[in-house]
């Protein structure tokens, strides 16, 4: 298996600088969770230090002041990036960074670098922040089945494994299963049609479910799947080729990379909610509170645009798992598929599963009139 | 600049020195002002998990205040237009007073959408050249051109006119009247914009259609005097500015033409959509009628029609209309039934059911209406006071004495 | 009266020392019980089993359903699994590396089949027209020997399993086929499936995505019971699977009453 760019990044501590004083930031940033500050006794260097409190000038007290100020900042950034507290150092710095595809590649690995040391201290676990770009001649494109699907919603749940959502009370899926029942014809329904002077002008089997049902059903729970009357189709972020969402972003936060995957930089976005507004599919999820993410369910092989843990007022939906898929795997609802309804692959390769698709069976997309242009098929046997 | 800088200090001298009244009605806003920092400080710190929203319905009441209030705020057009483009002699007089109006508006929009973002820490992505600002792209970049640009416009002009009144000077008619026109253009634009941002999602079908910008502007230009006349209103009988009737008549008469057309665009949106109702009209049917069981928001739109149906009947009689004991008070339900219409009628049920067909209900929680209310007392706190030192002006009161 | 006492204490004192001894003892064995390896199965729940184990840093083998017991994740697609052997015709699948995961381990009974009966040495063949015959002591895998659920009485048990040499089966023309490789019996009358399959379109596979990447390939019998393929009136060719839960409900919804029977307006 393809192992992933990796990210250049100092391991454990940086000796500080300031050694005989802790300055410990503590305090509670609105927007960024903890961070510590307490003792208050900075390491001066400048010169009026050496000068005697009585003999001080105005002058030299206001340049002893100005002193104070400046060290105070600095100190305060060097000992922000040199204490224990992995979560201060690396939001400070995070939260200047710029949007990920303008940065350079050295702006990455460092981008990278930061994320790890922050998720790895809150996880307590070694956490990697991959980079890797999208392959020259891939083009993702996913099929399914809908012949096949069961409704087993183990798609939902595997892609919940893989792509650390938040979990609990506000617990995040970025796949939703639609059960559609069919419902029957029959003669009984004939006479519950809308009558006027000329017959039955509505047919009764227009009231009630006939052939298929027009809403799917998202909150079914039976004992056992597929369900008599039904087939099921899930629905997820369906990779446009033109993707809405895209175009509504007003700090182009979320983007459609080479190999055709709609990312969100999430440290980029605004969460003016634009975005999910837009999407035809609802494919897109909102984090409304901070993530709920328990430690051992925490998957530590992350991507920057793709499974590493989002912070709350950002976006987040789909990506093909590009922490697997531009190493060269499967995404994890294929995997999990028991029936094999879901196939994926390199559109632009022939051979793949995806293009056999394709090519021999008969396939459709959802809201097609809509010239979204999905790559996600659905197709039947 | 001595000028500049003494025109600020007795503007705002002027301004804060009132009666018990003015001190009870700002002290009655602060009120709100208080739980909005309460509910501000909970949205910042714990993220908008305070509020009802969901990622079915994602567009709530901040949002539904905000497309009001630039309506409201576009309103101030109807007080300008007809001062300058058709020299009305009584709109004329208290044009800036549409003008602070407006301000005050547009920063309630403003304040709203700062609630409504998910992380406001992250404004400065949006600047350009440090950030990023996908323009001509996305609408939202459209409307924040058009906003800021409004409000930059009638603070130029309001307070250009009315230092000069201040000064005693007379009026650069080469620099203000342009000023004026341009800001008569972009109010319409503003409303627009607003619309577009809305309707050009087929991912809504409720929003997605042409009519939605003329629906919004004919609303807007319903409820933009509305207030306007609630305004005057107040204006004449707690100030010594004595406003003039054929002002408050004209104000009334654009009301109630404005309003027809509302009511005639939302009778034709009836009609087209429940002829042969489709999925597409499903947010529609919710609004008007429930969906099995989900009756939310059926009260809220009945209100708001039998209010707008009701003060336009009521203000068409000319004996009720120009009865200006009578008038603010419909002004006011008619106010209030527009805001429901925007809001529960329009926002919310553009998002249910989801785009793949899931219904679901909202509503805001108290830390939403505490932000909600505090956002409005603000904004009612900033057209008090530049509403006061504008009359101030307006009257001589505040005036520039030269030494 | 002293000695006595004395003789009852050390009594005492022999009998809690014993009473503690054995009080450990069933902790220790209870908590290596509780200490269990999690078994979830990766497809045909009974018939596909896998135990959960750490296999790397942080990385487990396998993440489980805690509802169904369903497998959800693999750490490690390729673990336990050998290569697929030859294909019998030129397939014109894509070339890359193929594992598939030893049936054999899931089947209980396999060791002993084939010599567990007749001492291993069979009978001489039996005539064309004899009835076949019920074998008890197979009821546990087949639900009804008699009443063969596949092929809908066309099929018997003979015709999938080499009469003389039961561990394996057998195809028309009388080669052995090993259990491991299922899908050279099945597609002897399944040939479009087979196709399918050899294609990746049909059944499943995890690993790399790349035509030409390593994956592993799942048999037929990882997904199909081959004794009750008909599932009875449902004739599907799968069985029946308990779902995972429903997403939770959003705020504002208390129930999801509203969507059930759904149909037209």
């Amino acid at each position: 298996m393809v192992i992933g760019r990796k990210c250049a990044h100092e391991t454990g501590t940086e000796a500080s600088t300031l050694a005989h004083e802790q300055f410990r930031i503590r305090g509670k940033s609105l927007w960024q969770g903890d961070f510590e500050v307490t003792d208050r006794k900075l390491p001066i260097e400048s010169e009026d230090e050496k000068v005697k409190p009585d003999s001080m000038s105005r002058r030299s007290f206001v340049k002893k002041v100005g002193d104070v100020s400046t060290t105070s900042l600095l100190g305060t950034a060097a000992l922000m990036t040199n204490t224990d507290e992995a979560q201060a150092n690396t939001e400070w710095a995070e939260w200047f960074q710029g949007n990920y595809r303008l940065m350079s590649q050295e702006e990455k690995d460092e981008a990278c670098a930061r994320l790890e040391r922050r998720y790895s201290a809150e996880y307590d676990k070694k956490v990697t922040v991959d980079s890797t770009p999208a392959q020259e001649g891939v083009l993702f494109g996913y099929a399914l089945n809908i012949q096949k699907c069961i409704g087993c919603r183990r798609c939902a749940k595997a892609c919940v494994e893989e792509n650390n959502q938040s979990r609990g009370d506000q617990e995040i899926e970025w796949i939703r299963v639609l059960k559609m029942e069919k419902g029957d014809f029959s003669a009984s329904k004939m006479s519950d049609g809308y009558p006027d002077s000329y017959g039955i002008q509505v047919g009764g089997n227009a009231y009630s479910a006939s052939g298929v049902v027009l809403e799917g059903e998202h909150y079914y729970e039976p004992e056992k799947v597929p369900e008599e009357d039904s087939f099921y189709m899930p629905i997820a972020c369906m990779q446009c080729e033109k993707p809405p969402c895209v175009k509504v972003c007003p700090v182009r936060t979320t983007y459609r990379d080479p190999d055709g995957v709609v990312v969100v930089d999430y440290n980029w976005c605004i969460g003016c909610r634009m975005c999910i507004g837009a999407c035809p599919y609802w494919a897109r999820r909102f984090n409304w509170g901070e993530p709920k993410l328990p430690k051992e369910s925490m998957n530590p092989k992350t991507h920057y645009l793709g499974n590493r843990p989002r912070m709350k007022g950002v976006v987040e939906k789909c990506t093909f798992c590009v922490q697997r898929t531009r190493n060269g795997r499967y995404p994890a609802c294929v995997e999990v598929c028991p029936v094999g309804a879901r196939k994926f692959g390199n559109l632009l390769d022939p051979d793949s599963e995806v293009r056999r698709v394709l090519a021999t069976k008969k396939v459709f997309r959802l809201k097609a009139e809509l010239n979204t242009y999905p790559k996600f098929f659905y197709y039947m046997d | 600049m001595k000028k500049l800088m003494s025109f600020v200090v007795d503007y705002w001298v002027y301004v804060l020195k009132g009666g018990p009244k003015f001190y009870a009605w700002l002290g009655f806003l602060c009120i709100f002002v208080v739980t909005w920092t309460y509910g501000n400080f909970m949205q910042l710190s714990d993220g908008m998990i305070v509020t009802g929203l969901t990622d079915q319905v994602s567009w709530g009441l901040y949002l539904a205040n905000f497309v009001f209030l630039v309506g409201v705020a576009a309103g101030a057009v109807t007080v300008v237009f007809p001062a300058y483009v058709y020299k009305h002699e009584a709109l004329h007089e208290v044009a800036v007073l549409g003008e602070m109006l407006a301000i005050s508006a547009v920063i309630m929009c403003m304040l709203f959408v700062l609630n409504h973002m998910g992380r406001p820490d992250r404004l400065w992505h949006m600047i350009p050249l440090i950030g990023i600002y996908n323009w001509p792209g996305s609408m939202l970049t459209w409307d924040v051109i058009a906003l800021c640009g409004y409000l930059v416009l009638n603070i130029i002009g309001g307070f250009y006119y009315l230092y000069k009144k201040y000064t005693q000077e007379p009026l650069a008619k080469g620099f203000y009247l342009p000023v004026i026109y341009i800001a008569i253009v972009w109010a319409l634009s503003i409303h627009t914009v607003t619309a577009f941002l809305i309707n050009t999602m087929p991912a809504r079908p409720m929003w997605h259609h042409g009519m939605m910008p003329i629906r919004f502007i004919s609303t807007a230009f319903a409820a933009g005097p509305a207030l306007i006349i609630i305004v005057f209103t107040i204006v004449r009988n707690n100030t010594k500015l004595w406003i003039k009737d054929e002002a408050i008549d004209l104000l009334s008469q654009i009301v109630v033409w404005c309003l027809g057309i509302a009511l005639f665009l939302t009778f034709s949106e009836v009609v087209t959509e429940f002829y042969h109702p489709t999925e597409h009209s499903l947010g529609l049917q919710y609004l008007i009628f429930g969906h099995h069981g989900l009756n939310a928001l059926v009260p809220w739109f009945w209100f708001s029609i039998i209010a707008m149906i009701g003060s336009f009947i009521l203000l068409l009689i000319p004996s009720i209309r120009k009865d200006f004991g009578k008038l603010p008070y419909i002004c006011a339900v008619l106010f209030l039934g527009i805001w429901v219409e925007k809001g529960m009628g329009l926002l919310i049920p553009g998002s249910i059911p989801t785009p793949i067909g899931e219904f679901t209900q909202y509503s805001p929680t108290l830390i939403e209406i505490f932000n909600c209310l505090g956002n409005w007392a603000i904004g009612f706190i900033v057209l008090t006071l530049l509403l006061k030192g504008a009359i101030g002006v307006l009257l001589g009161e505040v005036k520039y004495a030269s030494e | 009266m002293q000695a006595n006492k004395q003789t009852v204490v050390s009594m005492l004192v022999k009998l809690s020392g014993i009473l503690v001894a054995l009080c450990a003892l069933m902790i220790s064995v209870s908590s290596v019980a509780l200490a269990e390896d999690k078994v979830c199965f990766e497809s045909r729940e009974g018939a596909s089993k896998v135990t959960q184990k750490d296999i790397g840093e942080e990385l487990k083998n396998v993440e489980c359903s805690d509802t169904t017991g369903a497998v959800l994740w693999w750490g490690d697609p390729y673990d336990g699994t050998q290569p697929m052997g030859d294909m019998p015709i030129e397939a014109d699948y894509a070339h890359g590396e193929a594992v598939v995961k030893a049936r054999t381990g899931q089947l209980n009974l396999y060791p002993v089949c084939g010599v567990a009966c007749h001492n291993g040495a069979f009978p001489p063949p039996v005539e064309a027209d004899t009835p076949p015959r019920k074998l008890t002591m197979h009821m546990d895998l087949v639900p009804d020997s008699l009443n063969l659920q596949h092929g809908n009485g066309g099929i018997w048990c003979l015709d999938c399993h080499d009469a003389k040499t039961r561990n394996k089966f057998v195809d028309n023309a009388g080669n052995l086929i090993d259990f491991n490789q299922p899908q050279k019996l099945c597609g002897k009358c399944h040939g479009q499936v087979y196709r399918g399959w050899r294609d990746g379109i049909h059944g499943k596979r995890i690993g790399e995505w790349a035509a030409t990447g390593k994956k592993r390939w799942f048999v037929c019998t990882e997904c199909h019971n081959p004794h009750d393929v008909q599932q009875g009136e449902r004739k599907s060719g799968f069985a029946q699977l308990t779902p995972e839960p429903a997403p939770r409900l959003p705020k504002g919804m208390e129930n999801a009453d509203h969507e059930r029977h759904g149909g037209g307006h």
